[in-house]
This record gives structure tokens, sequence and C-alpha cells, in this order.
């Protein structure tokens, strides 16, 4: 704590002991609270530098008259100094430790009824008990049946935090720190630690007794204690050592098989965790195996689909009980589409009864088997002694849930006709069903049903009355079966003609989702052709599924849509189908120079921020995967090189001047990749030293492989001068230093780590590259009069004035080399980068913004303030908490 | 009450409903899927039409060259095309009073009905459906007039003859009650016997019922139709839609309480959402306009027209279609746009607003005004300088088999670039289509049918609670095409009673009661003695005068007074002594306490005998028996007046008089 701070705090707690009414904002005490959290964390001691605290927490406490929040902020800050042996025991010598936690003493003075005051002392009583000593507290004050009353308190939160407590007590003082212990912190228990055998055994007593009596409800009303006491043991049983494990299994073991009898619905789910987290923890105890075997024997359809599907989700290997929940799940899909997936239904054709039953029921039929659905995939992936059916026909069933979903089943192949007509036309099953499908393309053998799949998808793509989010998906799942499909041959000419024609229709879809999603599944899949052309296949994917159909035309279209997030991905996947033919460095095409002038024309006038975003990074991924032009290129690779070029340097000033700030990012981003490759072969320059990449954006094209290095051409014989004089023509430089006096701090941050790079490599300040520099210095580039050239003006300016003051020397003429003529103003390169003041800048730039308000000292002052304030009557503060 | 079924149509329905006294037709609807089976009627000369092979049968033995020709392995009729009419057998249609017509879909027949069979009711429509119903009758017969075929075809018609003919020809039944359309004269004469009404309006008829029409929210003026007496209400619902498109909405709650709803013109479409077809429209027209194609949309001049002008004004923009032009084309085609805008009190509360703005409530007004919708009487004249492709065509007929459309499929049927959309459920489109195969040409089939799904419809049965339903057959089972999809059928409790063509129904409801009034002066009169507590029970003695179903109890005349005559007529001209009513009685006579009574009186020896009826007492002693049955009481002794006197007062003891 500084000086300042400690010097603040006692007139805080002057206010805070005074009345807390005039706090500046409601989140202020809990700030406060996280300030000392830190600083005794950080091993400090809170008593010792600040005694006015203890002070604090017996003026509040005596006084009747306090504010419930400051009241619930005492309780746990005393919880908080207490949290030591050490100075457990200084506080123990004042009186307050008593008082501040004395229950009786909160309900006489009515305040118990706040839940405030009620969380305070649980988390008070929480952060002190890290030590026997607060344990021995704790038992002798005969806290436990007041913090189990607690537990099924009516405000969630305490019952939750007390449910916490009270895991806590028993897993922290465990007599043998368990092997497996998990996600606890025990470095704070050292020797000695170990808390008085009595005092534990009480508490372990107390609680395991409690379990036991709350855990069957007495009455229907009271399941919501039994839901609590079920957590509680899942969190226990998960965590506990042995000994502690053995003790409550022993304690609650009739209660839970009671409870297993009973079947609630409603504590299905909660039981069925703290039998797996009891399996999970003691392997194979007898008792829990019978437990779970009742479990998944219980007698209502949808509890029991539950309750397999909890079961799969925690990934057991018992042979017995997969094989039994995927039985239980695959029933549905077996009596709704037919497929024989269980062979011949031997047993339990009672229990097939009662599901059938259920599920002819609309409503629990559609959440029935969408649960099925979403375990498919597992399910299939389970060993093959346990499934009782090929995968493949798993695939088989979904697809034909699928056609009945659709209602293009034919007659023959459904199931029970009952239960099939519920799911007609459901989006929600379908869904499921497609989310299950694109996931069964990593099953075993699922490869052999892929045209069937493919012509599944398509149909669902051709449906008019599919919902967008059905058709997104169905795009979704075509592209993952396209990428994991390592042969082409099952698409038929009539598949592909079906495919190209539904694309090319719902481009021109009603819905701009729908036209989004459609032109979003053609970027990706050209992303997809090039994952495969990596794996040497002959013939891509774009090509196999559409033919010679060119996607271009359609995207082109897309650029004009009403809708600017289409134009986004319209761009973005026009860049990533065009991504092949840069890397190859092809020729020029007719429409590329059209295309660019689209983009152009959008990046400039475009009203929103989206399609300029994605023009942006279309040149970003053109101007990375392109080739640069070599010698024995053709001329119209050079043709591409020099529209590349070209439109660069018009992206770079448009870019600049946009007003959306991610445009201007990316903007800096292209200008650093025209600086990788001006000076990538120069000694002094550190590629990528702006580690952070833009972050990957929902319409971002940049092609996911690192930037190509491209090797630089140019002769090296004339220094980095000519680079830099190439840099600077094309606008780059000029970008880097609008975006350093640009108002947004991402922007100002990136322009500022380029410029940085920059004039490490052009004008190093060490003594060998003097010469270097010295021809550098002849490099200018031209500030215009206005805007951002008159802001780093003045900059420039300013720092020549500091110099010149503290040098003594007046001299007023100018800047070296810079010349004021009319509007714009030239400047040298290597002068500005010196004198811009680059690394103060970047200080100030990789701070947060708010850090000068987050700090300890503008908490404690504006705590003063507001009360300063407050006093004053007839005064309103209005505080803005952000 | 008897229900004829003179149309086996379900959208088309023609159906005959004798209830109390009245008898009334409920639509009129023309089967015009005949004249599929005929050939095209070229507006304009048509080389390939022209050179058509006649059809020989294979071995020569049947020779109609001249009536069939063959087209695409197809045989089709070359004759001016005919419709299948109701049936006019079953039942004398010159005794119908009434014909009430559900909306302009459903009167196509009238004039066949109202022309010749000596009908002189009444048609009962809404305006509506009387102005767009006439454009529809006028556009049709424009269609058939503007193309005069010289002969006419009937040899095929031959009993013999067809059983020779090939494909659906063959199979085709009642072809010789097929006739030619109508002329404008008889449009006009059945025309003038519709009398206008409003929705809720009611209308007497002859006192006996009283007619209805309500909203039924499927076009223009649609309604359905609320039959009822006093005591009795039959519902018929016609097409009807719950969809928010243009018309007033479907007035539901009306139809609560119905003792028999019939129901017919549910989506001939079941499969086909009209949301998703609408998108499917917009996304084909636009995927062949950018493909510098045109699109041809067969359609009728009014309904659906409307939503997808609509639709497409929304979508023009946004899919980059603002420069190509759009085109309707059909005789009534400026007719139908400016009706539409003027039947505010028609449309769907949303347009109905906008008509007190300066704003057209269709935005077609719009397109026209922009010139992005042009509108023609027909492919010639204007129209042909104008023209300009690619472009959007809408013009009818939906059967391909007449009108204007008939042209734009000779002309684009062969290039691949343009596209046919077909929008209107009522022609299968490849039986369409058949006689332009080979055809280049796309097609699209989005059939647009804004009509009740099953689904609706259950829902709204469940809502309005009818007793019973009375539906086409189709309806009670899955379309033969799916018949898996158990969804696509009603499913009722009890089941609905199906009809089909020629069907005669007895409704299962029976009249049970009748409303009598009684005059003011007989109700004084009345002297109620109270039976049981809260029933009160009256003789009354009066004259019953019925009059146009109206029934009245009137008080007896006084006979007039008797004018001195001469003497010996006298004793013959007494007037009749009116006889006091004798007392009526009701209420059961008690066993016990009568036996006990007759205990009481000295008779002692009496035995009790049970029968079917009620008990046979037998007194011994007076060789006397008595019979109490539930609604009669016997005393039977051999002549001894005083005994059965005696007898008959100790039961009118337990018996109530009035």
């Amino acid at each position: 704590m500084d000086r300042e701070c400690a010097l603040l705090l006692p007139g805080v707690c002057a206010v805070l002991a005074g009345s807390g009414s005039s706090l500046p904002d409601d989140t202020s005490l809990e700030k406060l609270l996280d300030w000392f959290t830190g600083i005794t964390e950080d091993g400090g001691s809170l008593l010792e530098t600040c005694p006015c605290l203890l002070k604090l927490i017996s003026t509040v406490v005596h006084n009747a008259a306090s504010d419930p929040g400051v009241l619930s902020f005492t309780l746990r800050l005393t919880g908080l100094l207490a949290a030591t042996e050490e100075s457990f025991k200084t506080i123990q010598e004042h009186p307050v430790l008593n008082k501040v936690f004395n229950l009786q003493h909160w309900q006489e003075a009515g305040l118990w009824e706040d839940p405030c005051l009620r969380i305070g002392w649980i988390q008070g009583l929480r952060s002190m008990l890290q030590h026997p000593k607060a344990l021995s507290f704790f038992v002798q004050s005969g806290f436990i049946d007041p913090l189990l009353q607690l537990q099924t308190d009516t405000s969630l939160f305490i019952a939750e935090a007390a449910n916490q407590m009270l895991a806590h007590i028993l897993l922290f003082f465990q007599p043998v720190p368990p092997a497996g212990c998990k996600g606890m912190d025990k470095k704070e228990k050292g020797d000695g630690m170990t808390p008085s055998s009595a005092d534990y055994t009480a508490v372990v007593k107390s609680i395991s007794g409690y379990l036991k009596e709350s855990l069957v409800p007495k009455e229907s009303k009271n399941v919501r204690q039994s839901l609590q006491t079920l957590k509680l043991l899942a969190l226990l049983l998960a965590q506990a050592g042995p000994p502690l494990r053995d003790k409550l299994l022993q304690t609650v073991g009739d209660s839970l098989e009671e409870l297993v009898t009973a079947g609630s619905s409603e504590l299905t789910l909660p039981l069925m965790d703290v039998i797996l987290s009891a399996c999970s923890s003691s392997g194979t105890d007898e008792r829990i195996t019978r437990l779970l075997s009742s479990m998944l024997n219980i007698n209502k359809p949808a509890d029991l689909i539950h309750a397999a599907a909890a079961f799969l989700r925690r990934g057991h290997h018992d042979t017995v009980h997969t094989a039994r929940a995927v039985r239980i799940l695959l029933l549905p899909l077996d009596i709704m589409t037919g497929q024989t997936l269980l062979g011949t239904i031997s047993t339990a054709d009672e229990h097939q009864f009662s599901v059938v039953e259920q599920l002819k029921s609309k409503s629990s039929c559609i959440s029935m088997i969408c649960v099925c659905l979403s375990n498919t995939p597992q399910i299939t992936l389970t060993p093959p002694d346990v499934l009782p059916c090929l995968p493949v026909s798993i695939v088989t069933a979904v697809l034909s849930l699928l056609r009945i979903c659709s209602g293009n089943s034919p007659s023959s192949s459904t199931g029970c006709s009952e239960v099939s007509r519920n799911v007609i036309g459901s989006s929600k099953v379908q869904k499921c069903a497609l989310e299950a499908l694109t996931t069964l393309t990593s099953s075993p053998g699922a490869k052999e049903r892929i045209s069937e799949v493919f012509t599944v998808l398509i149909q669902y793509l051709e449906n008019p009355d599919s919902d967008p989010t059905v058709l997104h998906k169905s795009y979704q799942a075509l592209l993952k079966w396209t990428s994991v499909c390592t042969d082409f041959s099952f698409i038929t000419d009539q598949l592909r003609h079906d495919l190209v024609e539904v694309v090319k229709k719902r481009v021109c879809d009603m819905r701009w989702e729908v036209k989004d999603s459609t032109v979003e599944f053609l970027g990706h899949l050209a992303g997809v052709c090039d994952s495969i052309k990596a794996a040497a296949e002959e013939r891509d994917a774009s090509e196999a599924l559409l033919g010679d159909c060119s996607t271009t035309p359609l995207l082109r279209e897309a650029l004009q849509d009403s809708e600017s997030y289409v134009r986004a991905s319209a761009i973005s996947a026009l860049a990533k189908t065009l991504t092949h033919r840069w890397q190859q460095g092809a020729t020029l095409t007719e429409e590329e120079p059209e295309i660019v002038s689209r983009l152009l024309e959008i990046l400039s006038q475009d009203s929103e921020g989206f399609p300029r975003r994605a023009v942006v990074q279309y040149f970003i991924s053109w101007y990375s995967s392109h080739s640069p032009p070599s010698s024995s290129s053709s001329s119209s690779s050079s043709s591409s090189s020099s529209l590349l070029m070209q439109s660069v340097r018009s992206v770079l000033s448009q870019g600049r001047a946009d007003l959306d700030w991610e445009v201007k990012v990316h903007t800096l981003v292209l200008a650093e990749l025209l600086l990788d490759e001006a000076f990538s072969g120069h000694p002094g320059y550190k590629k990528g030293s702006d580690s952070h990449h833009a972050s990957p954006h929902a319409y971002g094209v940049v092609s996911e492989q690192a930037y190509t290095l491209h090797t630089h051409t140019a002769t090296h014989t004339e220094g980095a001068e000519s680079d830099l004089a190439v840099v600077v023509e094309q606008g780059v430089v000029s970008v880097l230093l609008s975006g350093l006096v640009d108002c947004d701090r991402p922007v100002a941050l990136k322009a500022c780590r380029l410029l940085i790079t920059l004039r490490e490599t052009v004008c190093p300040l060490s003594l060998g590259a003097l010469d270097a520099s010295a021809a550098m210095a002849t490099v200018s580039c031209e500030l215009p009069g206005c805007g951002w050239g008159r802001e780093i003006l003045k900059i420039l300016k300013m720092k020549k004035s500091d110099q010149a003051k503290e040098e003594d020397i007046a001299d007023q003429s100018g800047l070296n080399g810079a010349e004021e003529g009319g509007d714009s103003v030239c400047v040298s390169v290597c002068e500005a980068l010196r004198s811009l003041g680059l690394d103060e800048r970047m200080e100030v730039l990789t701070q947060s913004s708010d850090h000068i308000h987050n700090s300890p000292l503008s908490l404690l002052q504006d705590i003063l303030t507001a009360s300063a304030t407050h006093t004053k009557p007839g005064e309103e503060v209005i505080v803005d908490c952000y | 009450m008897k229900l004829y079924c003179l149309s086996g149509h379900p959208t088309l329905p023609c159906n005959v409903l004798k209830f109390k006294s009245t008898t009334i037709m409920l639509d009129c609807g023309l089967d015009t899927t005949s004249v599929l089976n005929f050939l095209p009627l070229p507006l304009v000369h048509s080389p390939r039409l022209s050179k058509l092979p006649g059809w020989v049968s294979k071995d020569g033995s049947a020779n109609l060259q001249k009536e069939l020709k063959e087209c695409a392995g197809r045989v089709f009729v070359d004759s001016q095309p005919e419709f299948c009419l109701p049936e006019r057998e079953l039942l004398d249609l010159s005794t119908i009073d009434v014909i009430l017509i559900s909306n302009y879909h459903c009167m196509m027949a009238l004039p066949y009905i109202t022309e010749h069979t000596g009908f002189t009711g009444t048609v009962y429509a809404t305006e509506p459906t009387l102005t767009i119903g006439r454009l529809f009758m006028e556009e049709l017969v424009n269609f058939m007039e503007r193309v005069p075929k010289a002969q006419s075809a009937t040899c095929w018609k031959n009993k013999e003859m067809q059983r020779m003919l090939p494909g659906p020809l063959k199979d085709v039944v009642d072809v010789w009650a097929w006739k030619r359309s109508y002329s404008i004269q008889e449009v006009n004469s059945a025309l003038s016997k519709v009398q206008l009404v409003g929705y809720s309006q009611k209308v007497e008829l002859f006192g006996a019922v009283q007619v209805s029409p309500l909203s039924s929210g499927y076009s223009l003026g649609s309604s359905n139709w609320i039959i009822q007496s006093h005591h009795e209400k039959v519902s018929y619902v016609s097409g009807s839609s719950l969809l928010t498109t243009h018309p007033q909405p479907m007035d539901q709650s009306s139809l609560k309480n119905s003792d028999v709803l019939i129901l017919t013109g549910l989506t001939q479409m079941p499969t086909a959402n009209p949301d998703g077809m609408l998108g499917e429209f917009c996304s084909n027209l636009a995927m062949t306009i950018r493909a510098g194609g045109n699109v041809l949309v067969p359609c009728y001049s009014s309904g659906v027209i409307y939503d997808l002008l609509e639709c497409l004004y929304q979508f023009i923009d946004s899919a980059n279609l603002g420069t190509t032009p759009f085109y309707f084309i059909s005789p009534v085609a400026n007719s139908s746009l400016e009706f539409s805008q003027i039947f505010a009190e028609w449309l769907c509360h949303n347009k109905q607003s906008k008509v007190y703005l300066p704003e057209p409530p269709f935005p077609h007004a719009e397109l026209i005004q922009t010139n992005k919708l042009k509108h023609y009487p027909s492919i010639h004249g204007d129209f042909s300088s104008e023209f300009r492709q690619p472009c959007v065509v809408f013009t009818g007929h939906p059967s391909l088999r007449f009108g204007d459309v008939v042209h734009f499929m000779e002309l684009w049927g062969k290039s691949s670039i343009n596209t046919i959309i077909f929008t209107e459920p009522d022609f299968s489109y490849l039986d369409a289509l058949a006689p332009y195969q080979p055809l280049a040409m796309k097609c699209v089939y989005c059939p647009i049918d804004t009509r009740l799904n099953f689904h609706q419809v259950s829902k709204l049965l469940k809502e309005v609670q009818p007793l019973h339903v009375v539906c086409p057959e189709q309806y009670t089972q899955p379309p033969l095409t799916q018949s898996h999809r158990s969804d696509l059928m009603l499913e009722l409790q009890p089941p609905p009673m199906p009809y089909r063509r020629c069907s005669v129904l007895n409704l299962p409801h029976r009249r049970r009661y009748e409303r009598v009034y009684i005059l003011p002066e007989l109700a004084n009169s009345l002297v109620p003695s109270e039976i049981k507590p809260g029933v009160s029970l009256a003789t009354v003695s009066a004259v019953l005068h019925s009059k146009d179903n109206k029934h009245t109890l009137q008080l007896v005349p006084k006979p007039p007074p008797v004018a001195p005559s001469k003497k010996r007529k006298r004793v013959l001209e007494e007037p009749p002594a009116v006889l006091a009513p004798k007392t009526l009685l009701s209420g059961a006579v008690p066993l016990e306490a009568f036996l006990a009574t007759l205990q009481n009186h000295g008779f002692t020896e009496v035995k009790v005998e049970e029968t079917a009826d009620g008990h046979i007492l037998h007194l011994q002693a007076e060789d006397t028996l008595i019979q109490l049955e539930e609604d009669g009481t016997h005393i039977v002794c051999d002549n001894n007046e005083p005994l059965r006197t005696t007898l008959r007062d100790l039961v009118l003891r337990f018996l109530q008089k009035l």
C-alpha cells in the first residue's frame, strides 16, 4: 500500500463508520474489498498497516444504525483480516470478533432479515476459515446449525454460498490431503495446520447427519432442500479424499437408495450427478454401482433418457452401464425411424411401450428426440462391443430422421407414424439432427453414407420451408462432410446440378440470413478446396461439388446486396475464392479489375462498417498471398501485381481516413505487410514486431497460414533509404503517422508499434548506423496542413521547443528539413521518427484507458469526495459508474 | 336436413342444402381441369400446333384425325375447351330458392345454373365477389371468343369411341356433360340475379331461415355463411384463410355452436407453406432475371397476384431488379388493379387504414406510377411496341390452354434461360405443360394456396366445436402420394361425414323445436298452474296461423252473431255449444299409497301383478282390474258404473289437474 493511500484510509474509515449512504456508487465497497483482498494475497498484513480498520469494525458493529451494506462489508472485512492464524489471534484479543459474527446480536437488531447481512456473514466466515483456530472458533460458537439452515435460504445466492461454504469446511480441513484432490489450493496449509480432530469430527458429524436427514424430501414441497443437498453432496464427493468420502457414502447411502427408488423427476439429474461423482472417485463401490444400475432402469422414459445422457457425458468406461445407456438413448430413434438399431428388441418390451406412449405427445417427443440426437456422435465413438449396431446404422437413422422431419420420407421406411408426425416440420429437431450429422463425420464408417448425406442435405437446402438457421446448419454439415471427403466420385451429375441450382437460388433468397449463409458457404467451400489441394487431391472439392459453375458471378452479384452483412460475406468469400489463383500467380481475369473497382467503391462509399472492413481484409489477403513479380513472370501476372499495388495505395489512403476504428486497424495491418516486404531483407528489421495481429473476425479474410515471406528482390546496394522512399511513396508512412494521432487507442497503439519498428530499422540510435541514418535523412514525407498532419506537426514543434528550452538554444528556424510551404509541409521521416517521442507515447498507450480511474487511490478519493459533497444538503450527486 | 353434393371438387364446391322449407345452393364452382384435355388456343398462328398429327388408333379402326391431335406422346382434343359442370340430374335445380356464393372462384358455373334450369331464385354475394367474379367471367369469355374454333369435337365423346382412346381421355367421366363456355349475355343475365350483401348482414329467407355472410379471410369479399333458424345453426365454411394477407381477417367466433358445419375449400397444397413458396417465387424470379432470362407467371387476374406484387415491391430493390419491367396482361388487368384499391371495407385493417391516408392500400399503385409495373389488355396493341426483355409477365390462364399465356409459352419455351413459375394451385403443372413438350424453359412450381391447412382447421374446429362436420371425402384420408402423412387429414371425434360427387347425405341433425308466437290477448287468458316448483302449465285453445314460415297462435274467433233466420232451421243453426275443455291430468299413481287408499275404502282383496309397463291390480272380490301404466290407467269392470266412478275418483286423488 502506498503512502498516499495509507494516509487517506483513516478518513475513508471514518466516512464508512459514519454512514454508508454517502458512497459514490454501490460498487465502491466491493472495489475496496477487492483491493484489500489483493493486499492480503500478496502477503501484506492489513492489521499492521491499517490499524484503523479494526476501529472501523468495532464502531460499525456497535452502531445499530449502520447501513446493512456497510455491515455486510464489515463482516467480510473481518473475515479477511482474520484469515491468517496470527492476525486471528490479534483480533481475538479485541472483543469484536465474537460480536461481529454473533448471530443472536444481528437477529435481535432485526438486521438478519437483510440478505445483504446474511451473505456477508457467510463470506466473512468463509474468508476466515483458512486455519484450525478459525475452525475451533466456528465450532465453539455453534455456527454450524445456522449455516445448515442458510443452505435452504430464500435467496438463491445465499443458499449457494452456504453450500459452497459447507463444502469448503469439509474439504479444506480433511485430515490427510487426498492425492486426487482437485482445485484446492493447499499452499497455505502448512504443518501444524491440522485442526484438532475433535473440531473436525464434530463438523463432519453434524454435516453428514444433516445430509442424511435432508436428502429425502419429507413432503413434496421440500424438494428444494433435497436439490440443494444433492448439489452439496456432488461437490463433496467429487473432491473428497477416501476417508471423508467413505464416511459420507456410508452415511447417506440409504437415503440415496430411497431417493432412487422414489424416482422423482425433478431430482433425477442432480441425483445422477451425485452417483456419477461417487463413481468417478470411488471406483467400483458395489453399492454405488447398484445405484447407478437402478438409475438406468427407472420407469419414466423422459427421466431415463436424461439420466443416460448424463451418464454418457461423464465419459464412464463401464461396459455394462454404457451399453445400457446407449440402448436407452437409441430406442426413441429406433422407434421413430424404424431402423433396427437395437436388433430385435427382446427385453423391456414394456419399457418400449411406455417410450412409444411418451413419444406420442408432441412436446415430450421433441425434447426426447433432441437429447438422443445430441448424444449420437458420442455413441458412435463407444467401443464396438458396447454398441448394439454398427455406427453407420446410427448415421442412417439420423438421415432417415432428417427425411421424416422434412416430410420427405417414403412411408415404407418410417417407424411409428403416430410418433413421426410429431416431428414433421419441427425446425428444432431439424437443427439438432443436422448438428448431430455434422459431428457424425468422425464416426467410424460414416463415409459409406456420404452420398446419402449429400442427397439429404441438398434436399434440405432446396426445401422452401427450411428455416434460415436450418439452412445455415445444412451448409455447415455440407462443408464438414466435404472437408472429410477424400473421394468425390460419388457425386453424380444430378447431385451436382441440384446443388448448383439450389445455391444459385439461395443467393437470391428473400431473407438476408439465407443469402449470407449461402455466400459464406461459397467462401468456405473455396477454403476447403485449398486444404484439399494441399493434400494433393487432383480434383478440388469446389469443382467436384459445383462442376464448372463459377461462383464468382454469384458473389459479385452479392456485392450489390442491400444488406451490409451479405456484402461483407461476399467480399470475404471472393477473397477466399481467389486466394488460390493469387498464390499461383495466375493471370488477371477480366472480372478482377471490375471486382477491385467495386470494392474500392464500397470502401469509399459504403455506409456500414462490415463491408468496409472486409474490403481492407480482402486486400490484406491478396497482398499476403500474391507472388511478387519475378523476372520470368508474364506480363499479365505483372499486370495483376500492378493492379494490386495501385489499389493498395488507394486502400491505404481511404482506410486511413475511415471513421471505423477496425477499418483503420486493418489498414495498419496492410501497411505492416508493405513494411515487411520493403524491409524484410534489411538486417535491423524485426518482422512481426507487433505480435497482436488483428484478432480473427467473423468476416476476417486473412488466410490462416502465416504471411508468406517474400524474398526481397530489389538489390540491397542502394540501402534502406530507397526502400524507405518506396514505402513513403506508397503512403505507408502517412497511414502510420495519421494512426499515431488517432483518438482510438487500438489504432494509435498499432501505429506506434509499427513506427517504432520502422525507426529501429531506418534510423537506429547506434553509432555504427550513423552513416546510414545520414543518408536516410534525405527521405522526407509530406504532411497535409490540416487534420492529422497538423497534429503531427504540433507534436514535432512541441518536442523541438522542449529540446530547445533544455538546451537553452532558441533555434526556432523550424525542423531540420521541414519546410513550411503553403498547405502541406514536408518533414524528414527519420527526424520525425526520432522526435515524435514514440517510446513515451507507447507507454501511455499500452496502459488501459481507465488506469487512472481504477487505482485504489482514486477509489479512496472518490469516497471522500462523495461524502464531502453529500454533507452539503440539497445537492444531489450523480455519479456515472462507468 | 339433406345435403346434395353436385361437385366432387373439394375447392370448387357446389352443394344443395335442404333445410326447413328452403333449398339453398352453396357455391357454384366450375371444375376447369377438364380443359387440360384440350389443345391450347394460340393467339397468334402457331405453326407447331397447326402441324400436329391427327390421332388414329393403332389398328386403324378409330379415326379421329380431325378431333384429336397427338402432341408429345399425348392426345388432345382439338376443339373449343369445355368445362365440367356441377351435376344437374341429382335434383330439380329449378326448385332452388337461393344460391349463396362464398368467393369469386366458386361462382364460375353460375350462368349454367341460372340460365338453363328454370332457376327463379336469388343469388347472394358480396360486392367484391360479384365485381371480381364478373371480371373472371368476362376474361374467360374474352379468352374463348377471340380465338373462335370453327367446329366443336363431339365424336370422341361417343362411348364406343372413348373406350378406344389412349391415356387420360379414356378415363374421363361424364364427358357428355361437359359444356363450352357461356356467352357474355348469359353472364350478364346470371349476374343480374345477384343480390349484394355485406358481412354479418342478416337475410331472411321466407321467414324460415336467416343467412348471413362472414369474412373468411381468403380473398377480397370472400365469405363463409351461417344458415340458421331459431333452433338450428348450419355453418358453411368455404375457402378461408388465417394468414394476414390483404383481405379482412377471418371471423371465427361466429361459427361457434353450429349443429352442422360443412367444410370445403381447404388448401390444395397441404405440404407447400405459402411463405416458403413466396420466398421460392422471389428467388427463382431474381435468379432468372440475373441470368438474363424472362419470367412467365401464369395466374388469375385477381387474388394471389396482389400479394405477389406486394412481395415483389419489397423484394425488387434488395435483389437489384429495379430496372426489370413487370407486365400484367389480361383483358381485365386494369379493372382488377383499380377495383382492388377501392374495396376499402373488405381489406385487412392495415390496408383499410391506408385508404384514409393519401396513399393507396396496395403498393402496386406505386409500381404502376413508377412505371415498374405495366398492364395491358392483351399482347396486341401497345404492348408489342413497349415490350422489353428480360422481363416478368403475369398473365392468364393458369391452365395454359387459352389466354395470352399461350403466346408466351410459344415465344419463350424454347430457351433454357427463361423460367415459368406456377403459382396457382388449381392445375397440375405437368399436365398444364404437356402440350408444350419438349420444353427447354425452366419450370418452377411454387403453388401459393393461402387456404386453411389441416393443422389450422383442426385448431379451428377444436375452437368452434360443431356437433357434426361434413366434408369432401378427400379430407378424410392422407393424400394418395403421401400415404404416410397422417398429419394431412382431418381426424375428428365424431368422425366427419364424407361426401363425393352425387352423394345425398341425410344430415344427422334432427329438428326438435319450432318457434310459435302467441298473441298477447291469448297469453293474457292463460291460467298457468304450477305442477312442480318452477314449472307451470296451462292449457290453451287457439287457432294456429302459419304464414311465411311464421307460426302464430291466435284467439279462437267468436262465432259471428247468428242472424235471426227461419224457424225451421233453428235447431240446426244453433251454434254447437263450446265444450269446456276437459281438465288435463298429470302425475303418477304411487302404488303403495293407492293400495292403502283402496284398503281404506274397503277393497281388501287386492292382488298386484307386475307388468312391463306398470302394474295390474286385481280386485278379486269385485272382479275388477285396474291397470296402472306410465301414461294411462284403465279400470275394467263389468257394468258397474258406481264402482268404476268410485275407483276413478280414488285414482284422481293422486293426480294433479290442470
